[in-house]
């Protein structure tokens, strides 16, 4: 089964190699069966490579130590849940995982691009192949899964306890799913430049790939932060970590990518930003994985140790990102410019909307490449953390956000601000009321505190003054509203849904820094503390075995006001004697949408114990605007306007769907 | 020989989803222009919609409209221009699909026969330890038992059976717990005590601390003429700088030994060691089991003292990672201390007592242990 899978692999190395040159040449001759081999290739390649995943995560399973990688992170004790997470847990794993989501893009414009112009799917699928044979080239030589050993250990060296978590089953394969997803962007947009024209089409296409992957990658980004969160113990939600930073970049990118393709599909203008954009996008993801994946991260003189890998990743970003971007350079004034419109209107929000996007991402890749060319250079090592982010990211989002509610109330080509304003006069006294009370009632010394509220607000009651506006609240009879609000266009619901997330996390972010509190004590047995009006009394610390670790858990009663307990909080050291680590699980009760997080530290020679307590208010609602951002993208894609753009697929759909309900 | 099957069959399969499109006729298309013209309708009417409900003014959405007419337009004219290029098959195109079908078998055959262990069957651990023990290795063996132990805990002879082969193993700490679970479980012996009594003290690196001390002196008391209890506290003696009483400890067995016990020879090595001031003690603490002090003496003096020096460098490297071990520490000293190596001693030294802070009880334990060997921490 094993060898199975590693020959799956190179079989499907070829077929990528073949996907690259054939439907190319194909394009180039006009030569309608070498176009057709694309498909039927992509879709073999995804079989094999999901064949070849499939083998190494039964050898994970299995605990077979015959193969190099299992034994290096793999333990016949741990729960079998973390066997098979195990499998992406790692260098080697996680390049597979990465190709067989790539792969599996391609096989799915392979088997849904029936609709597609023949030259552009065979260049699309070309590129995806060529993306594809790089980092199956990447994993043969360099970072093998399937490296045998032999004899076989009989025992292996057990995963990274950090990594020994539910989220590692989420974490990365939603994150992958974001990167890789923007690949059919660059593809698309790579296909364009080759062709040297731009279809109609093809913003309809590239927009729900666009939503896709930003769809993942919002909830990769969320799952991450959260996962961070709990499984680090000192209870911080972002760090602005060169590793955040690199799924965050891509993020931003993609973000504006999503806008500017907005108007590229409804108005044909703005196409060759767009195309940039998707370009600089997965540049991005690629450089994410490279920052993470060659060590350069840990430090400069790692990526000097293992040269092989560090190097060839970079061979492969500088060939696909320089590439695309010399093709553009060459291409790019080909291509026809589209529909003209005012610098107020819907489309000047979204160039204002790109504007800020791009340059806080341009941001965030200095700060996170500067400390590294510095390092490279003269050896220094310095840390850009948060003040820096704090001072030029921070600065760079405020007016963004105070634009958000703006731009979908802007009508297109010529839009009326002062109209705008008027409908979200509403929105800006909710906005306002909410500032005062915080400056007023909760914490009058922080203006931090009464801004942030005041602007996530802002940007939530700005989403709920949207749909109001475009339902007809207050102009029209209450049963043409409902009428009318059930049939908005999906993606109106979309883009409400996700500036209301976007407002959420705010909220979340805001109220955590501003009105958090926290205690670092040392408590004995039957000692009670309180923080901000919760008590909390600590019952004892007991051992327990788990079937890979031992571990102390503190157990803590929550007192409610009548005195006797009302719930359990509880948090562990653990140590994990195969690696010598000591890890600990924070205690976390959730009471609303705040958090009490509770994580224990040393234990005193007198029994005693380091406890460091937080009161985290409103801190779900980080990660859950950030599922509610999802749901904005998963509405969107379901809107109609996303499956037009297919001659043969055109007159079923007229007879099937209902036109737009209007008065 | 499945696996060849297997691969062979995957490559068909391969090289079929290249071979079957190149084969089939050709398929009508849709030019782009039909797509193109299908999207721009599409905007029309969207158009309409968005007019409908205020989402652009009625000037503005005229405009839009005269856009996309040009548009369609355009498309017209090119869409006439571009209709007639399409080619019969070149013969570049039969060369690029020849090498293609070709491509699969010879790339995917020639690298896996570079980088595959086609002959290396796949291993999973249930399977391994459910074999015929004959077949298995003594790890796979090792395995099987501490399975059958973490199932049935309280198997003292299980335990019994395990704890030696872990001393030979060198898994110290496994050891000490499967001769306590013996000793708990399947009752006190001396040759119980003696192999706990060897595991603490491999454990801690062959000093033969407190606690082993402790267990061969039960061992003694169990059975007056067991040789490893005898051996070891006499180790012990040597290890705290009583040389002489070492000295007469070992003459003392050489007396009662019966002539064919392996310990004999372990016993006149320590002698000799101990009469040799160079190795004085460091040899002896190694505690070594008799092959070893014999594997040891066989080798020429330079073997011997690179491999001293490796397993010195190789402590080091541990404290650095892993500080807080004091009877790492304190073999460290002393290594170095008989290797000759003052200044690298004294260093050790120093570092130890940072660790555990200037003022601590291991801090004076350091410095008294180290003036017992001659050593003071500054100068």
């Amino acid at each position: 089964m094993v060898e199975t899978g590693h020959f799956a692999l190179v079989l499907a190395f070829a077929l990528s190699l073949v996907q690259t040159i054939v439907p190319l040449f194909g394009a180039r001759l006009n030569n309608q069966r070498l176009m057709a081999v694309g498909g039927p290739v992509a879709v073999t390649g995804f079989a094999l490579t999901a064949l070849s995943f499939v083998a190494l995560a039964s050898a994970y399973a299995n605990s077979d130590f015959s193969v190099a990688s299992v034994w290096e992170n793999s333990h016949s004790l741990q729960p079998m849940i973390y066997k098979i997470t195990g499998t992406w847990g790692n260098h080697e794993g996680s390049m597979l995982l990465w190709v067989l989501i790539l792969t599996f893009f391609g096989a799915l414009v392979a088997a849904f691009g029936s609709n597609l112009p023949a030259t552009l799917r065979a260049n699309v699928l070309a590129v995806q192949g060529a993306i594809g044979a790089a980092f199956f080239l990447f994993i043969l030589a360099t970072s093998n899964p399937f490296i045998r050993l032999n004899p076989a250990p009989i025992e292996g060296r057990d995963l990274n306890p950090v990594l020994q978590d539910l989220g590692l089953a989420i974490h990365p394969p939603l994150l992958y799913l974001g990167y890789v997803g923007f690949s059919i962007c660059f593809s698309f947009s790579v296909a364009a430049l080759i062709e040297g024209r731009i279809d109609a089409s093809w913003a309809r296409w590239v927009r729900p790939w666009t939503l896709v992957a930003w769809m993942f990658l919002t909830g990769g980004i969320a799952m991450g932060s959260y996962w961070a969160y709990y499984e680090l113990g000192w209870g911080g939600f972002w760090f602005w970590d060169p590793v955040e930073n690199a799924s965050f970049m891509p993020w931003l990118a993609g973000t504006a990518l999503l806008h500017s393709a907005i108007v590229m599909e409804k108005r044909s203008a703005l196409k060759i930003w767009t195309l940039l954009l998707a370009i600089l996008t997965f540049s991005l993801s690629l450089l994410g994985t490279f920052l993470v994946r060659s060590g350069v991260l840990t430090s400069v003189h790692a990526f000097a140790t293992d040269p092989a890998r560090g190097v060839f990743i970079l061979c492969i970003l500088t060939l696909f990102i320089g590439g695309s971007l010399a093709l553009f350079a060459l291409r790019a004034s080909r291509l026809t410019a589209g529909g003209l419109f005012h610098p107020i209107s819907r489309e000047g929000a979204l160039v204002l909307n790109n504007l800020f996007l791009t340059t806080a991402t341009a941001t965030v890749l200095v700060g996170t490449l500067y400390p590294l060319a510095l390092e490279a250079l003269t050896g220094d090592k310095i840390s850009v953390g948060a003040p820096f982010f704090d001072l030029t990211f921070g600065p760079l989002m405020l007016p963004l956000l105070v634009l958000v509610p703006f731009g979908p109330l802007l009508a297109w080509k010529r839009g009326d601000i002062i109209a705008a304003s008027q409908r979200l006069m509403a929105a800006f006294a909710t906005a306002l009321a909410a500032m005062l009370v915080t400056g007023l009632f909760i914490d009058g010394a922080s203006v931090f505190a009464a801004l942030g509220i005041g602007l996530a607000v802002w940007l939530v009651a700005g989403a709920l003054t949207d749909l109001a506006v475009k339902s007809g609240v207050g102009s029209v009879a209450p049963a043409v509203m409902v009428r009318r609000f059930a049939g908005l266009p999906r993606s109106v619901f979309g883009t409400a849904l996700a500036h209301l997330g976007l407002g959420l996390t705010l909220l979340g972010i805001v109220a955590t820094l501003s009105f958090g509190t926290e205690k670092i004590l040392t408590m004995r047995a039957g000692e009670t503390v309180e923080l901000s009006g919760h008590t909390l009394r600590f019952v004892g610390l007991y051992p327990a075995q788990g079937p890979n670790y031992s571990e102390d858990r503190g157990r803590f009663e929550l007192i409610g006001v009548s005195g006797s307990p009302v719930g359990e909080i509880s948090s562990a050291k653990r140590f994990y004697p195969v690696r010598q680590t000591t890890t600990t699980e924070s205690g976390i009760k959730t009471l609303g949408l705040s958090q009490l997080y509770l994580s224990l530290g040393d234990e005193a020679k007198d029994g005693s114990v380091v406890v460091r307590l937080w009161w985290k208010p409103l801190v779900t609602l980080i990660w859950g605007g950030g599922l509610v951002m999802m749901a904005g993208a998963a509405m969107s894609l379901m809107d109609r306007r996303l499956r037009v753009g297919a001659p043969s697929r055109r007159r079923k759909q007229a007879s099937a769907e209902t036109p737009a309900v209007l008065p | 020989m499945l696996f060849w099957v297997i691969a062979a069959i995957l490559t068909l399969g391969a090289s079929l989803a290249v071979l079957l499109p190149l084969a089939a006729g050709a398929k009508g298309t849709s030019s782009s222009g039909d797509h193109d013209l299908e999207v721009y309708r599409d905007q029309l009417s969207e158009l309409d919609r968005d007019a409908g409900r205020g989402l652009i003014q009625p000037v503005e959405a005229a405009e839009a409209r005269a856009e996309i007419a040009r548009r369609i337009l355009r498309l017209d004219n090119a869409d006439t221009a571009g209709k007639a290029s399409a080619r019969p098959a070149s013969v570049t195109a039969r060369l690029v699909a020849t090498v293609a079908v070709l491509a699969v078998p010879l790339v995917s055959w020639g690298v896996y026969s570079q980088i595959g262990s086609p002959d290396l069957p796949a291993q999973p651990l249930s399977q391994r330890l459910t074999k015929n023990p004959a077949d298995s290795s003594v790890d796979e063996l090792v395995a099987r038992a501490e399975a059958h132990l973490a199932a049935n805990p309280s198997d003292g002879r299980g335990w019994d059976v395990l704890a030696p082969v872990y001393l030979r193993m060198q898994r110290f700490s496994d050891a000490v717990a499967a001769y306590r679970n013996a000793i708990r479980l399947a009752g006190d012996s001396a040759v119980r005590q003696a192999g706990l009594g060897e595991a603490i003290a491999g454990a801690a690196g062959g000093i033969v601390s407190a606690d082993a001390q402790d267990a061969f002196e039960a061992a003694l008391k169990l059975d007056p003429a067991n040789a490893k209890a005898s051996f070891y506290l006499a180790v012990a003696l040597a290890q705290e700088g009583r040389n002489k009483e070492a000295i007469t400890a070992w003459q003392a067995m050489l007396g009662t030994l019966p002539p064919d016990s392996p310990w004999r020879s372990a016993v006149e090595q320590a002698l000799a060691k101990s009469a040799s001031p160079e190795v004085a003690s460091g040899a002896a603490a190694k505690g070594p089991d008799a092959a070893d002090v014999d594997a040891a003496s066989s080798m020429s003096p330079q073997d011997r003292e690179a491999m001293i020096n490796t397993m010195v460098a190789g402590l080091d490297e541990k404290l650095r990672q892993n500080p807080r071990d004091t009877e790492g520490w304190m073999r460290l000293v002393r290594s170095y201390v008989v290797l000759g190596k003052t200044d690298q001693a004294r260093e050790a030294l120093g570092r130890a007592i940072a660790v555990f802070g200037a003022g601590s009880d291991e801090a004076k334990k350091f410095t008294a242990f180290a003036a017992s060997l001659g050593l003071t921490a500054t100068e």
